[in-house]
């Protein structure tokens, strides 16, 4: 009996403890003791910059820091330089001068410079892919010139340089074939995966309010941002070469902060690795068939010539694969690409009369888009048949649906693969 | 009765999966790469065949597992075999409390927090601990639906980013390593101990014994999805990503603008985990009453959690070293305690009059 009252008055014990224990975790948790951030000590990487020297790594990394104000959100953005033989050290260091220790959850952007080149990205890129460092999800891009330089530019639509060159990378655009938008899981996936090759989006910087000339109409870019021409060019039409070697960039096209004016940023090349080393920069054309094989495309725009005139076409409804089938023990590569067209624009003075029916395909037009899109198409086979640098992923197709002639075909068959083209792009209407 | 089949099952299906989405998927990619599915069919095949064996057990005597020993072997021995299994639910705890440690710190924090943070949860499981099996048929009720929505969620949230054809070719793995990946992670298998637990605690009706052994097999179809899913997101890196149930998601498309709402479903599913983890000292407690036959399990749960807190505080820094360790060896326990004996109760004596 006594027992049984000592047990009952221990658990009317153990529910008033258990209230108490509650208050008190109540009162540390909202008197800030469990450590949470107070906005106005912190200070938020949004985006790094990496450049290497011979020795080192230079990050350099662009904060938001959010400012007491009277008057809704008031955040200022500034950038804060670290060096050391790895990333995790130059972070540290950024650490120390900012005086926050934070996680990289809110980085978005990691810009590589033309420095990176010279390494495997993987070793620059290593903290990254450490335990929880980072989440994956940041957008990693190649840049001409030094990372730093880039951050530091001015442009005329935010005080935040890294969040303009987030637009050059959007998913809106990654959705029209107009970058190849990629974020650290992806060129580890695509890295770590039997092909062992990864490609990023290649940005360029042009004085604001100018364009590049020329082209066929698939022209991006405008005068460099300070006046002198940029290593590794523009190249709004030079479709041949493909993978461009890009040594030698060490100063680049960025070469600091624009004096006399604001620039802005464009993506369309495509930098390529595989094994982690720089293999060369795919052009606009070749970027825009890699965007197209890799991505669900909403709607992209495709010039071509036919007959006399040069046609402006919207494609909707883009189907794209790659098959790799094994005929006679050869590797038989099919590309293809099917889309619904429209005419967008023609280089000739319009009709309103004829403007109803015109922006459907003639056989000629059709005729000249598929061959404009098979170009495209083969140029970006070659460059990457050339560089040895398989960003197509055939040999993961390889691995994965013919196994077992993986060990094989593996080593040759980039260069010894049959590719046929099937293009077939139809009118809307 | 103190719990019923109904909240049995929903153990077998919610708690199990819980428990098996943390990092049982990065060891096990690390372990068995593409092969995982494989290896963790063997595993849910093998302890399914035990579950099916206890589940059957129960049609045949209403005697608890104490009761069967203690008919056969003497009341000794019945306070020994549960002071072996008291052991083996404390070195169940072990692992999964660092795992939730690391887990609390690296998602729910965004700067690097001290240990002291998360040991609050130890109020909450020396008070869970201590309560009988029908409190914990109350909680399998109320994590249901939480686990359903939280889970629900996230899983839709992560198929946009899914490449399922990451799991192929399917004979990539070698047989050693898909074998090899279920016995080291054999520790995150312990269902039918839990069973044989409940054994005598439930009344068991026709059919119930089909109802667990569905109610394994569903918790395993979401363990095996998820795996697929994890692995559809990131092939080759999937054994550098930990806690899996937090990475699958980070990829969707609304993300960007609406900010981490996956944290919500995390949150509700840390909810579970917690409840499916502390399943093992209430257990331990259970086995440590009849064990001692000291009346008091609110002392014997205070021992159990004290003698876990010693270990996080001893240990805070060695989380590797300790999963190294216990997929080594762990194993040995789980076979024993988790299959051998579940199976082996068949041999005891069902009825009072049996020979």
């Amino acid at each position: 009996m006594k027992a049984e009252l000592d047990r009952r008055a221990l658990r009317r014990v153990s529910v008033v403890f258990f209230w108490l224990v509650l208050i008190a975790l109540a009162g540390l948790f909202f008197t800030n003791d469990f450590g949470i951030v107070d906005l106005h000590k912190t200070s938020i990487i949004t985006a790094v910059g990496v450049d290497v020297t011979e020795n080192e790594v230079q990050v350099t990394a662009q904060l938001a820091v959010p400012m007491p104000s009277q008057s809704g959100e008031n955040v200022e953005y500034t950038a804060v330089q670290g060096s050391g033989e790895t990333i995790a050290d130059a972070l540290n260091e950024i650490n120390v001068k900012t005086g926050f220790y934070p996680q990289l959850q809110f980085c978005k952007l990691i810009l590589l410079g033309d420095s990176c080149k010279e390494k495997n990205i993987f070793q620059v890129l290593g903290c990254f892919y450490r335990k929880n460092y980072s989440e994956l999800t940041a957008k990693v891009a190649m840049c001409e010139g030094k990372a730093s330089d880039m951050l530091s530019m001015k442009t005329s639509t935010s005080d935040m340089t890294a969040s303009v060159i987030l637009r050059a990378l959007s998913d809106e655009l990654k959705k029209s074939a107009n970058v190849s938008g990629v974020n650290l899981k992806d060129i580890a996936v695509e890295n770590f995966s039997v092909s062992s090759a990864a490609y990023m989006p290649y940005v360029e910087a042009n004085k604001s309010g100018t364009s590049e000339e020329g082209g066929n109409g698939d022209n991006v870019g405008g005068d460099p941002p300070s006046g002198g021409s940029p290593e590794g060019g523009s190249g709004g039409g030079s479709s041949g070469g493909g993978s461009s070697g890009g040594g030698g960039q060490e100063s680049g096209g960025g070469g600091g902060s624009a004096p006399g004016g604001n620039v802005e940023f464009t993506a369309r090349k495509t930098a390529c690795f595989s094994g982690g080393e720089f293999k060369g920069i795919l052009d606009e054309q070749q970027s825009f068939a890699l965007d197209i094989l890799k991505n669900e495309i909403r709607l992209a725009v495709l010039p071509c010539d036919a007959g006399e005139y040069h046609y402006t076409l919207g494609l909707k409804n883009v189907k794209s694969k790659t098959e790799l089938k094994i005929k006679d023990g050869k590797p038989l590569v099919t590309v293809k690409f099917g889309a619904r067209a429209q005419i967008a624009g023609i280089k000739k003075p319009v009709d309103p009369a004829e403007t109803a029916a015109d922006d459907k395909l003639t056989g000629e037009v059709k005729e000249g888009a598929d061959r404009e899109m098979e170009a495209r198409l083969s140029s970006l086979v070659e460059a990457c048949r050339k560089s040895d640098c398989d960003i197509l992923g055939i040999k993961t197709l390889l691995y994965k649906y013919h196994n077992s002639h993986y060990g094989r075909l593996k080593d040759s068959i980039l260069s010894d693969m049959e590719v046929v083209y099937d293009v077939e792009i139809n009118s809307v209407n | 009765m103190e719990i019923s089949v109904r909240q049995i099952c929903f153990i077998l299906i919610f708690y199990n999966a819980a428990s098996k989405l943390l990092q049982y998927p990065t060891l096990l990619s690390g372990y068995a790469g593409s092969g995982l599915l494989f290896s963790a069919l063997v595993s849910f095949a093998v302890e399914g065949a035990v579950i099916w064996a206890v589940a059957y057990l129960s049609s045949k005597t209403e005697k608890t597992l104490f009761a069967l020993v203690k008919d056969t072997f003497g009341e000794v021995a019945a306070r020994i075999v549960y002071g072996f299994f008291a052991v083996f639910f404390i070195l169940c705890s072990v692992l999964p409390l660092f795992e939730h440690k690391l887990y609390v710190h690296a998602i729910f924090y965004d700067t690097v927090p001290a240990l002291f943070s998360f040991l609050p949860v130890f109020f909450f499981t020396v008070y869970a601990g201590s309560k009988p099996f029908k409190n914990i048929g109350r909680c399998a009720d109320i994590c249901m639906p939480v686990f359903i929505l939280s889970f629900a969620f996230v899983a839709f949230m992560s198929l946009s980013e899914v490449d399922y054809t990451n799991l192929l070719p399917l004979n990539a793995a070698p047989a050693k390593s898909i074998f090899g990946g279920s016995l080291k992670t054999a520790l995150y298998f312990t269902e039918p101990a839990y069973l044989l637990m409940f054994l005598g605690h439930y009344k068991y009706k026709k059919g119930d014994a089909a109802r667990l052994v569905l109610s394994y097999a569903g918790g395993a179809a979401i363990v095996l999805f998820f795996l697929a899913t994890f692995y559809g997101v990131y092939g080759g890196i999937s054994s550098s990503r930990q806690f899996a149930i937090s990475k699958t998601s980070l990829y969707f498309s609304a993300m960007d603008m609406i900010g981490r709402v996956d944290l919500f479903a995390l949150y509700a599913m840390e909810f579970v985990m917690l409840f499916a983890y502390v399943l093992n000292i209430q257990l331990a407690v259970h086995c440590l009453v009849r064990c001692t036959g000291f009346k008091s399990p609110e002392i014997l749960s205070f021992a159990v959690n004290a003698a876990l807190f010693a270990v996080i505080v001893a240990f805070d820094r060695f989380y590797t070293a300790i999963q190294s360790l216990f997929a080594g060896w762990m194993w040995i326990p789980v076979v024993l305690f988790a299959v051998a004996l579940p199976a082996a109760a068949w041999g005891l004596r069902r009825r009072r009059n049996e020979s």
